[in-house]
């Protein structure tokens, strides 16, 4: 492949930092981002031929915060905040999967108490995330009620979030061994009315947005990833799935408590805009009975502090009272700067955008040796360069949309 | 395994009439929100929201029952609690001695809460609010003169409390926060 420079070829110039590529006589260069509204903090730089994009870049990097080298200075537990930020409104799915790391590297298992409380967050932050993507989805194709219904829908979970946690978004939940705070005494009540709540609502949903005509027309047949080429180009979460692949975190390597619930992983094979929108839409039922499952098995079962023996056993007697009392989980001091033994650990968990893939190394310090992040946005912005193409520039919010892009999680 | 795959259809388009059924139905959906619409914006700041006890707002210090220790500022993922050296006088003994004292500074604080639930003695505890103004930054890094005391909560007084409660029907609703405790 030759490399051109400022139209010229880049050997003849004797220039070897910058590669740019020859632009065609007939084509606009359009810069797409990173601060357009439409775009977040990202930026596509699409190359249009009248009204067809024959061309587009996946410029990402924007927000860019070196999280995997910051990781490294600080001690293990701190770094939950930290890979909180990635994608706040998943905050559970996206550092349970570090914790599993940690534990596996300390070879301690969480009580089922501590695991049902997780994936009960999980599913929580689950749902929240997919309203989300739901409304900036409507409001790139201009659905603006799309926007105002699901920002304040998620607003429920988010308050069944702050019942459960004590924060709205950054929780900081998991911790080594477990969880940090039981179920208030009235959640399971204001739980199970909000699971009744979306299952009616949602099917409101479906009429305003995704059995709309106008909307159909915008997402039918947009966007198209064949099975072959989504395999072919590592995509996941809900990209793949209404590409056909059967492919789920949660079913491949069960953690926490996903292989005792019963739920079902949607799949569609039309692989088109509206496949993604239907798949996300079909979990969030499955994560509302989930969240039903949860609920009911926390509340037949004593109520006992939801971390590992090891954290717990030796605690002094305030312990015990505080979590009596409030249901919160204090720590033991060593927590602050607890030494791992050397090893290393992979852990995956699903967020709402995909699978996200931790590797964690120790050598034996309080602070990890090296923590390397693959998420799922990043995995699924190659959409863009392969897809993208030949479609109009019309299309590409819907392509944006559809695939729910976070910039913050791709860039880290 | 319980969890298993479901391969699922889109649903079809129905005949001729199915682009007129789907306009009907979502404009019918529409006007019912025209007429009956759900609304749950807060009018801040005359309404404010009264956050549950387990809420994890400011961070306030109980001198009586703090043994020094530094777990909370060893523990704060941002840097926010720091020790300071003090010099003291024992009250038994009259002599002068060195103590750390932990104090907060705001513009880094996350709301985590880790340092209340890592504390030996439980002598950090939070309030259940954190929609404080200050008019400066150098405000915001509290000394232990200002730790030891809840902070004042000016929207308390002018504002209406509410809270939202989870409803079947309506998902979230505004009630003010007297009727929302029977719940």
């Amino acid at each position: 492949m030759s490399v051109w420079v400022y139209g010229e070829q880049k050997s003849e110039l004797g220039l070897e930092g910058t590669i740019t590529r020859k632009i065609e006589e007939d084509l606009y260069e359009v810069f797409i981002g990173p601060q357009h509204p439409g775009s977040g903090h990202m930026r596509i730089i699409i190359r249009i031929d009248g009204d067809i994009i024959v061309e587009a870049d996946p410029d990402m990097g924007y927000v860019h915060r070196t999280m995997e080298k910051l990781a490294e200075g600080r001690e293990w537990i701190k770094n939950v905040p930290l890979f909180e930020r990635m994608a706040i409104q998943d905050a559970c799915n996206v550092t349970v999967s570090y914790i599993i790391a940690l534990e596996r590297i300390l070879d301690i298992e969480p009580p089922p108490r501590a695991k049902y409380l997780r994936t009960l967050l999980c599913e929580i932050n689950r749902i929240a995330a997919h309203l989300y993507g739901f409304g900036i989805f409507g409001v790139f194709i201009g659905h603006s009620t799309m926007y105002m219904w699901s920002f304040a829908d998620r607003e429920v979970m988010v308050e069944l979030a702050e019942r459960l946690t004590g924060a709205r978004l950054t929780h900081s939940y998991p911790i080594p061994g477990g969880a940090r705070k039981d179920i208030p005494q009235d959640f399971p009540q204001a739980a199970r009315k909000a699971v009744r709540y979306f299952r009616r609502r949602l099917e409101e949903y479906r009429k305003i947005f995704l059995d709309n005509p106008v909307t159909r027309k915008r997402l039918e047949g947009v966007g198209i990833i064949p099975k072959k080429i989504a395999a072919e180009l590592g995509v996941v979460g809900p990209v793949a799935r209404a590409s056909g692949i059967k492919y789920d975190a949660r079913l491949a390597e069960p953690y926490d408590a996903y292989d005792e619930v019963e739920f079902e992983v949607p799949v569609f094979e039309e692989g088109d805009a509206l496949a993604r929108a239907w798949v996300k839409f079909e979990e969030i039922k499955q994560s509302l009975r989930i969240i039903e499952q949860a609920v009911d098995w926390l509340e037949r079962h004593p109520r006992e502090a939801p971390i590992h023996d090891r954290f717990w056993a030796k605690s002094p007697p305030l312990w015990k009272k505080v979590f009596e009392a409030e249901g919160r989980v204090k720590l033991l001091p060593l927590m602050a700067n607890m030494k791992l033994p050397p090893g290393r650990a992979m852990a995956r968990s699903e967020t709402a955008r995909g699978e996200i893939i931790y590797y964690v190394e120790s050598d034996g310090k309080s602070t990890p040796y090296r923590v390397r992040i693959v998420s799922p946005s990043a995995r699924n912005a190659i959409v863009f360069k392969y897809i993208a193409p030949g479609y109009k520039v019309m299309d590409l919010p819907t392509i944006y949309g559809s695939i729910d892009y976070f910039p913050p999680e791709a860039d880290r | 395994m319980p969890a298993r795959p479901v391969v699922k259809r889109l649903p079809a388009r129905r005949g001729l009439f199915a682009g007129f059924k789907g306009n009907v139905d979502a404009i019918t959906i529409g006007l019912k929100y025209l007429v009956d619409p759900k609304r749950i914006t807060l009018i801040y700041p005359n309404e404010y929201i009264k956050l549950d006890p387990g809420y994890r707002g400011f961070i306030v210090l109980e001198p009586k029952k703090c043994i020094n220790c530094s777990s909370c500022a060893r523990i704060c993922p941002a840097a926010a609690m720091r020790m300071i050296r003090r010099m003291e006088e024992d009250p038994k003994t009259g002599k002068k001695k060195m103590k750390l004292w932990p104090v907060i500074n705001y513009q880094r604080c996350i709301f985590c809460g880790y340092c209340v639930d890592v504390c030996p003695t439980e002598a950090l505890y939070t309030v259940p609010y954190h929609d404080i103004v200050y008019e400066n930054m150098a405000e915001m890094d509290w000394g232990l003169e200002t730790f030891v005391k809840p902070p004042e909560y000016p929207t308390a007084k002018e504002g209406i409390p509410v809270k939202y409660i989870v409803d079947e029907e309506k998902g979230l609703v505004k009630v003010r926060a007297e009727e929302g405790e029977e719940e």
